[in-house]
């Protein structure tokens, strides 16, 4: 987030309202000297309508005044703005209706009589809590935004090729069933079945992307041998590659080399990198898929000889919905979701993962992840340690949900 | 009715405007398909069509506001002005909805609308009301 420099940004401002003259002038004497910008009313209705006016960053209210009432004041602020920060000031005698207005959603109260220290400390708390008030608010906008991208863009990625199907049986119906007719009919069928397919393998990865987040994936920790699951994702992929005469190579680690994960998520993970980098490679070029210990760790590595990614685009690569526009990329299927789903596997078992790109020869991803201790199977707690970094999550887990409230 | 009549369709959809092309042809219009707002912009004076079939979101962005625009108001365009646009989208909404700025911002509203997956007989409809009232203004003066 961009924030502006220093000397902009305004003083906080505070809408003191008593009806006692002379613990206005002293508020205002106190806080004025404090640098901060100071209003000062002399009952409710005049001190509303210089909240709503100044919409202060803190207002400092008297509970005891005649006409409207300190803790009607404090309703009607917290009313135009659930973020105001409100701190009540009263006698002793009056600690009762304190506490009440404490109930009634004021922040803090200031007994009288009080030093100038007492006040100005409380109202830098104040203003810290009305921070931290409008830091949560923003937060919790921007997650509403990325929700609501996310419902939109699922919902259009599904939406498309439904209207396609739609729109391919209901001309169908209208068309004269000639000899041109069964020809035609039989290749919109086939165009219809890659359409639905599009849309399961959308909800699959959809949902694949949910149980992550739901923490119901990458649950396990077990040594896990790479090298077999990327022999069987080769094999898996070469009805893929062999139309386009790619070649697949292996390059496996040294036996017993075993790195710690979920083995279920580990084969996500390798899927996903191979099925792009055949997707995205030109006709008769070459998939390479190395396994190796490096550093007390694994690393795998997916290369290709396809489009490469421009420079430009590869920071937003592993964004959901992220998809590269350039020249060959276009009319490829897919609604952006493989590498998002990489990136949270990757962060959920603790590992890194770096793309390195040359556009017009091809790219590399490389995944370093945590190798098993040798002869030590099945043991693997350290992994929680390094959690999933909160910031991938687009949708905020129920934890840091309930936190912000 | 059709006869010699071109449409053209600008969506980045093969499978709809394979689907559209034969429902059109079957009725006796000449079709030309366009992938992306770019391509159909330059083949409007080749083809010179009597209706312009143009989806909204195309690539995931609202690109068919900016070839309607660019068709009703830039000057390179202005041949092509007279031509129908008949957009095409997904959101089940009404164009008022759709286009809360139409009161203020004449250019962006469409000269018709429907949406997708196409009501057949509504949408040929549509096209039929399209093209008569591009022949009524085209007989009009100035």
């Amino acid at each position: 987030m961009s924030s502006a420099p220093a000397q902009t940004v305004p003083a906080p401002s505070i809408v003191v309202i008593d009806d006692d003259p002379a613990m206005r002038l002293s508020c205002r004497k106190i806080l004025d000297k404090s640098g901060y910008r100071v209003e000062t009313f002399e009952d409710g209705a005049s001190g509303l309508e210089g909240v709503e006016r100044l919409k202060p960053d803190l207002v400092i209210v008297d509970l005891k005044m005649p006409g409207i009432s300190g803790l009607e004041v404090i309703s009607r602020v917290l009313e135009a703005d659930p973020s105001a920060v409100i701190v009540v000031i009263t006698g002793y005698a009056t600690i009762d209706t304190a506490v009440e207005a404490m109930k009634a959603g004021a922040y803090d109260f200031l007994p009288k009589p009080f030093s100038p220290d007492e006040l100005r400390i409380i109202v830098q708390r104040g203003l810290e809590r009305r921070r931290l008030m409008l830091e949560a608010r923003r937060q919790e906008l921007e997650r509403e935004l990325l929700r609501r991208r996310f419902v939109t863009f699922v919902s259009h990625q599904l939406q498309t090729p439904l209207a396609a199907v739609h729109q391919y049986l209901n001309v169908l119906r209208q068309l004269e069933d000639d000899s041109e007719g069964a020809a035609r009919r039989r290749e919109w069928y086939e165009r219809c079945l890659k359409r639905v397919e599009e849309m399961l393998a959308l909800i699959r990865n959809w949902l694949t992307l949910s149980a992550i987040e739901g923490q119901c994936l990458a649950q396990q920790r077990v040594p896990v041998d790479l090298n077999s699951i990327v022999a069987s994702v080769l094999e898996e992929c070469r009805a893929l590659a062999e139309p386009e005469g790619i070649r697949l190579e292996a390059r496996p680690a040294p036996e017993g080399c075993l790195c710690l994960g979920d083995p279920v998520c580990l084969r996500v993970l390798v899927e996903n990198l191979v099925s792009n980098a055949i997707k995205y490679n030109r006709p008769g070029g070459r998939v390479e898929v190395a396994v190796q210990p490096v550093d007390g760790e694994l690393e795998l590595s997916v290369s290709d000889t396809g489009l490469g990614i421009p420079k430009q685009y590869q920071p937003f690569l592993f964004d959901e919905f992220f998809r590269v526009r350039q020249p060959g990329a276009a009319g490829k299927p897919g609604a952006g979701l493989g590498l998002a789903i990489v990136k949270r596997i990757v962060a959920e078992l603790g590992g890194r993962i770096e793309v390195s790109s040359e556009p017009g020869q091809g790219s590399t991803f490389r995944v370093r992840l945590p190798a098993a201790p040798s002869g030590v199977p099945g043991v693997a707690s350290e992994c929680a340690e390094h959690r999933s970094d909160p910031s991938l999550w687009p949708v905020p887990s129920r934890e840091a949900e309930s936190r912000s409230r | 009715m059709a006869g010699n009549t071109t449409v053209l369709i600008i969506d980045d959809d093969d499978d709809f405007r394979t689907a559209v092309r034969a429902l059109l042809e079957s009725r006796g219009f000449t079709v030309v398909e366009a992938a992306s707002g770019q391509e159909g912009l330059a083949l409007l004076t080749e083809c010179r069509p009597d209706l312009i079939l143009l989806d909204v979101m195309m690539e995931c962005s609202t690109e068919g506001y900016g070839v309607n625009q660019a068709i009703k108001w830039r000057e390179e365009y202005r041949d092509f002005r007279h031509i129908p646009i008949v957009m095409v989208s997904s959101i089940q909404e009404s164009p008022d909805q759709l286009f809360p700025m139409a009161g203020e911002v004449d250019m962006i509203r469409p000269d018709f609308y429907v949406t997708k997956p196409l009501d057949i007989p509504a949408f040929l409809a549509t096209v039929q009301k399209a093209l008569e009232s591009a022949s009524h203004h085209r007989s009009q003066p100035g």
